[in-house]
């Protein structure tokens, strides 16, 4: 039983940490971030298993994350309400070619990011975007002003 | 307005009405887990050893141990007793506390003798001198499952029959 509700635990602390840690983190995978996955699974993995190495054990753990993850995408579905607190919410960060600053400030982003953002998908200047949006995944997408 | 992207509300995505709360939501439970940090550091979580001691006319007995575990912990504990006068028959005397859901993985020097006395643990260590020590070390490792909110340790030291001292203590295991 004490194995489901580790599994159980460390699960809402994830899904807790994820929701507050913003979407600037997560976005992004650089090596030090690559690196800090890696050593973040392990360290859960202590915390979850701790010292059963039974098949049993990896199948109730593993279960358990599967269970939890349909049911949130579940509630989230089934609950429309509950998606901005599971999910979080798309937020504008370019208007007409415009940097909206104090939504930038807000998800701790700088003119710079969103420049290499923009470059990434062949777009050169801020000034040809006419909306720019910082989806709940942590992308950014760009929607170019029509010509 | 009719540019505007599927499902996108200018006033709530754009202009973040509504979304205010959700930022020092954000920032309260952050708040609370730094909170938690700094609980760990301050050694609420364990596992810093502390020193208990009692003192009486025939010996002092001082305890180094951990009174806050963490379910798999490697912890060791140090019995230093100072006999100021000759202890016959030194025994110590271990509240069911300190192996219940631990594993005992070693005690050094080993006892002369272990019993029970009335469901606790009776260590016999044998004669200790006047004006000498006698430090016990056992080494336990706290069970994965093991949980436990200040559950009693409290050692007794006895000579033969004869009670001299007793430290009262507890600890505490988190999961």
């Amino acid at each position: 039983m004490d194995i489901v509700l580790r599994t159980f635990a460390v699960f809402a602390f994830l899904l807790v940490l994820t929701r507050v840690i913003g979407r600037r983190e997560l976005g992004s995978l650089e090596p030090f971030d690559l690196i800090l996955l890696i050593v973040l699974g392990d360290s859960v993995q202590q915390g979850v298993t701790q010292d059963d190495y039974s098949l049993t054990g990896a199948f109730l753990v593993v279960g358990t994350f599967a269970i939890l993850q349909v049911f949130v995408s579940w509630v989230s579905y089934r609950f429309p309400r509950t998606r901005s607190v599971l999910e979080g919410e798309p937020i504008i960060i370019i208007d007409d070619g415009q940097l909206i600053e104090r939504n930038l400030k807000r998800e701790r982003l700088s003119r710079d990011e969103i420049a290499e953002e923009a470059r990434n998908q062949q777009i050169a200047h801020i000034s040809e975007v006419r909306w720019g949006v910082l989806e709940t995944t942590g992308k950014i997408s760009f929607i170019k002003k029509s010509s | 307005m009719a540019d505007i992207p599927d499902l996108l509300v200018l006033k709530r995505h754009r202009d973040l009405e509504g979304l205010s709360t959700t930022l020092w939501w954000r920032r309260g439970i952050l708040a609370l887990i730094g909170i938690f940090l700094l609980l760990g550091l301050a050694n609420v979580f364990g596992q810093r050893p502390s020193s208990v001691t009692a003192s009486a006319p025939a010996a002092d007995l001082k305890l180094y141990a951990p009174a806050h575990l963490r379910g798999g912990l490697l912890f060791s504990a140090r019995f230093h007793i100072y006999a100021h006068r000759e202890l016959k028959k030194a025994t110590l005397v271990l509240d069911p506390g300190w192996v219940e859901a631990m594993a005992i993985n070693t005690i050094e020097p080993s006892p002369i003798g272990e019993a029970s006395a009335n469901g606790r643990v009776s260590l016999e260590l044998g004669h200790v001198p006047a004006g000498q020590s006698f430090i016990l070390w056992i080494q336990f490792q706290v069970n994965p499952t093991n949980i436990a909110w200040r559950r009693p340790q409290n050692v007794e030291l006895d000579d033969g029959a004869t009670k001299i001292l007793t430290i009262h203590r507890s600890v505490t295991i988190f999961p």
